[in-house]
């Protein structure tokens, strides 16, 4: 492992790339903290401290989370990427409405980068929406609940200074955006998940220690290695993968002979990744947005109560029930996105090959659905109960809602973590033939 | 001062949101986001966003320059 990782940097191109990597992941934390020019520091900090003392800190968990706690200081990257996300989200879910996009979709390369500029244009959208919604709430002094209202967010009232945070803001959003472009372009991984990666990272020691100061030293044994367990079974389940044989026949282009192989296609047991956690989590997220936009007016009115009821926080049973069933229902939406069995039939027989005991186009298609749909199911469920852990953890170890090994920060990291090292190790390949994995 | 530097922040944030608009989008968006297997590298760029690339880089200077000075400037 180590010798890989002194490779990895002997090697010129490779170091370069990893360089200029770890470059970008610095100047997107500096961004992080850095305070957007208006806000009262010193004010943010305590209502800070204030709010995450009490029950509303659970409210914007997932926000932070992805934030990596830049949103709540109002850093000129507050925003993170989750304009981009939710922009991705949407336009994923528009190419199944829209027929133009999907038209687009199956353009192919040219289509896709239609779709990705779109994308690129309602993300700068949503974080002018965004970050006006969220400057709106720390003027007003709702940002961190009811708990710290006499504290002044920001330093000035006037419109002026609100206008230029917003600006500054919006600008912060597409910096990240092209950040993890660049990332993508020219250094290793993909450029967002690293980014979202790093956010994560960024708050884990401190979470760690929250528990360790709360709880004392035995509940935090017992956590880190419950950690270490479920971080090993979240590797063998990703890597999981069933492997369909394909068999290539033999034919002769011109004096040359092609063919004659036999391949396997890998179904992983879970093909979606970790998006449907993501999907679902933002989702669930709109309601308590909605809810924290309308609870200051006077009446009290009987929807908003209810959704604060069983929305405001992550541990009651309808909340979690809801959370499950659209976790498994993205997994299925987005395997259905990604994975098309009659684009691979086709591709098959195109190419001459064929499943040995099914006959090539409509019955293998049918095949690999039948398959795929069975090594789905379980694969869903596994996304289910993994983002259920920090909801268990919390009512049998009375561990705070924002869990460090909690589902979705431990999907993501194992997720990229994976991801970036089997490209690192692809690039070493090219050199030499020992990589990381064996 | 604060007014000057106040504009001059919002020009180069608007400029900044432009320049990041023109490039050539290659985050992929979601599809390969999260174990979607290698991105293809596309050869080297061209010279246009080469140029383009220089220019963001100087106007996010700028602009970062902007945050910190003013962010100074309005010190409780």
């Amino acid at each position: 492992m180590l010798t890989a990782l002194t490779r990895a940097f002997r090697t010129p191109d490779l170091r370069k790339k990893l360089l200029f990597t770890l470059g970008i992941i610095v100047i997107f934390r500096l961004g992080s903290v850095l305070p957007t020019p208006g806000v009262n520091t010193e004010n943010a900090r305590k209502a800070l401290e204030a709010a995450q003392s009490s029950e509303l800190s659970s409210i914007y968990g997932m926000v932070q989370l992805f934030s990596g706690g830049a949103l709540l200081k109002l850093s000129v990257f507050a925003l993170g990427i989750m304009p981009y996300i939710t922009a991705s989200i949407i336009l994923q879910l528009l190419t199944v409405v829209i027929p133009r996009l999907e038209a687009l979709k199956k353009e192919g390369q040219a289509g896709t980068a239609k779709i990705t500029q779109y994308t690129r244009y309602l993300t700068i959208g949503l974080a002018v929406l965004q970050s006006t919604a969220f400057v709106a709430l720390a003027r007003s002094g709702q940002l961190f609940g009811t708990s710290a209202n006499d504290l002044p967010i920001l330093l000035n009232d006037d419109i002026f200074t609100v206008v230029v945070m917003v600006v500054t803001m919006t600008a912060g959003t597409a910096v990240i955006m092209w950040l993890g472009e660049l990332i993508t372009d020219r250094g290793v991984g993909n450029g967002m998940s690293i980014l979202i990666f790093t956010q994560i990272i960024a708050v884990f020691p401190s979470e760690l220690m929250n528990i360790f100061r709360q709880k004392g030293a035995f509940t935090f044994t017992i956590v880190m290695i419950v950690g270490i367990f479920m971080i090993a079974a979240v590797v063998f389940v990703e890597q999981a993968q069933r492997r369909i044989p394909v068999q290539y026949a033999k034919r002769m282009v011109g004096r040359r002979m092609y063919g004659g192989t036999s391949t396997y296609i890998p179904l992983k047991v879970n093909q979606a990744g970790i998006i449907p956690v993501i999907f679902a989590s933002s989702l669930l997220y709109l309601p308590q947005l909605l809810v924290t936009l309308f609870a200051n007016s006077q009446e009290s009115n009987v929807v908003v109560e209810w959704i604060a009821q069983n929305f405001g926080s992550g541990d009651t049973p309808i909340y979690m029930a809801t959370f499950f069933l659209l976790i498994v229902f993205f997994t299925y939406f987005y395997v259905s996105i990604t994975f098309n069995p009659v684009e691979v039939a086709d591709n098959m027989k195109k190419y001459g090959g064929f499943i040995p005991g099914i006959r090539p186009g409509r019955p293998t298609a049918e095949y690999l659905n039948y398959v795929l749909t069975r090594l789905t199911a379980p694969g869903s469920l596994y996304l289910g109960l993994i983002s259920m852990v920090p909801i268990f953890a919390l009512t049998l170890a009375g561990a705070t809602q924002n869990f460090p090994f909690g589902g979705t920060s431990i999907l993501i990291m194992v997720g990229v973590g994976l991801d970036t090292v089997k490209q690192i190790e692809s690039q070493l390949q090219q050199r030499n033939y020992e990589g990381f994995l064996r | 001062m604060t007014i000057g530097i106040s504009i001059a922040l919002i020009l180069s944030s608007a400029l900044m949101v432009l320049l990041v608009l023109l490039h050539k989008g290659k985050g992929g968006g979601l599809t390969d986001m999260f174990g979607g297997g290698f991105a293809s590298s596309f050869g080297g760029s061209s010279v246009v966003e080469r140029n383009l690339d220089r220019l963001t880089v100087i106007t996010g200077v700028v602009w970062f320059v902007c945050i910190i000075a003013l962010g100074l400037l309005l010190k409780p």
